[in-house]
């Protein structure tokens, strides 16, 4: 697949979809993003939303950075509401469900879909439960679309970076409330663009060479979570 | 019937969805090991069954209205327990969407299909763990989740089935690391086991059956009380006080990669 191929990116307003997207823009493939303001979990509007993007073509390649780095937040469960809890775990869930549902309508036969997630559910970490649980939730919901989708030569795969670069892409951390978040363990590396890496393993699931991998996990987090 | 060790004597234990199937077979192993079983069930005029069994294996069976998906009604299923028998040492959350054994046509569904299968498998999974929370903290209890192989490789038939119950997989493991220091333990089970769907499978089509038998290295399929059961128990007694954040498959050998 040539490097200019049409990418539909979601979930490109903030983290590291955001910087996923301005890189591949940057570099001239031909980007398409959702209106920062759409419901995810709406079907219909992002349906049209889709519809009115991509016209009467398709899309190549799907990245959907599939949790909304601005719902992270660290408590204790039994300190959330029914509300919170619906906010931080299954909003996430649903959205996943309709993006991926909605892509499917758009996309090529042999497209590439992959998903970016934070290396946080190999694990588990305390004060995150709700983000852990819709982790695993979307991940293993990616591997039953790629098990759907394969008669389709379209492959559904999903790249795991460390929480902060998934909250934060390419910004700085700052005083921000990743800091706070519990560390699994030391990276094995020392520091490097995680959005680098995750370009790269995008380029190279798109590639022809990929095709016969789906339903896979690539972890990119310098080795923090080797997994057993 | 099974005969298991008494690792449960005096305990309190809650099974939800211990109507039929595998929570029927749960809840009488633990009667088994001396358990006194709420079970939990949105009918309690369909609890007889799992009532008598785990009677008839030397438990003490408590019939619960406890519709999970209802937080009054799982919230006095457990107040009623620790109220009768003055503590709780194991919530066993096997309550599952009554469509859990339907296909989903993912491409052309809607969230209400979601809805169906979310309710009861996350939200009760976070629900029940709330309620049960200073109780099992008191008892330095257990909780257990009854997931499924699906839940671990993605089912190309059940994609929602298969999501909600990998949501309880991350649910373990990050909740075991929370109530870890309470010494509250959080596991998970993913059983290959007879089904009321696999039940009448086995009517309408044996072969159809005898060839998922077949793919089980040994040679059939669990049977849910003395298959499902003892592990179950192992995982919410003291002999398990050292296991926490796991989810082990059992399954006769039929997933060995996951």
């Amino acid at each position: 697949m040539a490097p200019s191929a049409s990418t539909l990116v979601i979930g490109s307003s903030s983290g590291i979809g955001f910087s996923i997207a301005r890189r591949l823009r940057t570099r001239g493939d031909s980007i398409i993003e959702l209106p920062s303001t759409l419901d995810l979990t709406n079907a219909e509007a992002v349906g049209e939303s889709l519809r009115s993007l991509v016209g009467s073509g398709s899309v190549d390649r799907v990245v959907l950075a599939a949790i909304d780095p601005s719902a992270f937040r660290s408590a204790p469960i039994v300190s959330l509401t029914e509300s919170e809890w619906d906010q931080a775990a299954e909003y996430p869930m649903r959205s996943a469900f309709v993006a991926l549902q909605q892509a499917h309508g758009v996309l090529a036969d042999g497209g590439r879909v992959i998903l970016i997630l934070p290396t946080v559910a190999a694990t588990g970490v305390a004060g995150l439960v709700p983000l852990c649980t819709a982790v695993e939730t979307i991940r293993v919901m990616a591997k039953a679309v790629a098990r759907r989708w394969g008669a389709r030569s379209i492959t559904v795969n999903t790249i795991e970076v460390e929480l902060a670069a998934f909250m934060l892409g390419d910004s700085d951390a700052g005083d921000t409330e990743v800091t706070m978040v519990p560390v699994l363990g030391q990276p094995a590396l020392p520091p490097a663009s995680a959005v680098d890496d995750v370009i790269g393993l995008i380029d190279m699931l798109a590639s022809p060479a990929a095709g016969a991998i789906t339903g896979a996990l690539l972890v990119a987090d310098r080795g923090t979570v080797m997994q057993p | 019937m099974s005969s298991l060790p008494r690792l449960m004597e005096g305990r309190v234990v809650l099974v939800t969805g211990a109507a039929a199937g595998v929570g029927r077979g749960v809840a009488a192993a633990f009667g088994s090991a001396g358990a006194i079983v709420g079970i939990g069930v949105r009918r309690p005029e369909a609890a007889e069954e799992t009532a008598a069994a785990v009677a008839a294996t030397g438990g003490t069976p408590v019939i619960l209205r406890c519709d999970v998906t209802d937080a009054v009604q799982s919230a006095d299923a457990i107040e009623q327990l620790v109220r009768d028998f003055g503590r709780l040492d194991a919530v066993v959350h096997n309550a599952v969407s009554g469509r859990s054994s339907e296909a989903t046509d993912f491409e052309n569904t809607t969230l209400d299909e979601w809805e169906d299968h979310a309710s009861v498998t996350v939200r009760a999974t976070w629900r029940l763990a709330v309620q049960a929370y200073p109780h099992l903290q008191k008892s330095q209890g257990a909780y257990l989740l009854m997931s499924s192989p699906a839940g671990i490789e993605g089912s190309e038939r059940a994609p929602f089935y298969s999501a909600v119950k990998a949501a309880q997989r991350g649910f373990v493991r990050a909740l075991a690391r929370e109530w870890g220091p309470d010494h509250i333990r959080v596991n998970s089970v993913a059983p290959l086991a007879i089904s009321p769907a696999l039940e009448n499978m086995k009517i309408l089509e044996p072969e159809r059956v005898k060839r998922i038998e077949g793919l089980v290295p040994l040679g059939r399929l669990g049977d849910p009380e003395t298959d499902i059961g003892p592990p179950s128990v192992f995982l919410c007694s003291d002999e398990a006080r050292y296991v926490t954040g796991q989810t082990l498959v059992v399954s006769g050998g039929r997933f060995t990669s996951l």
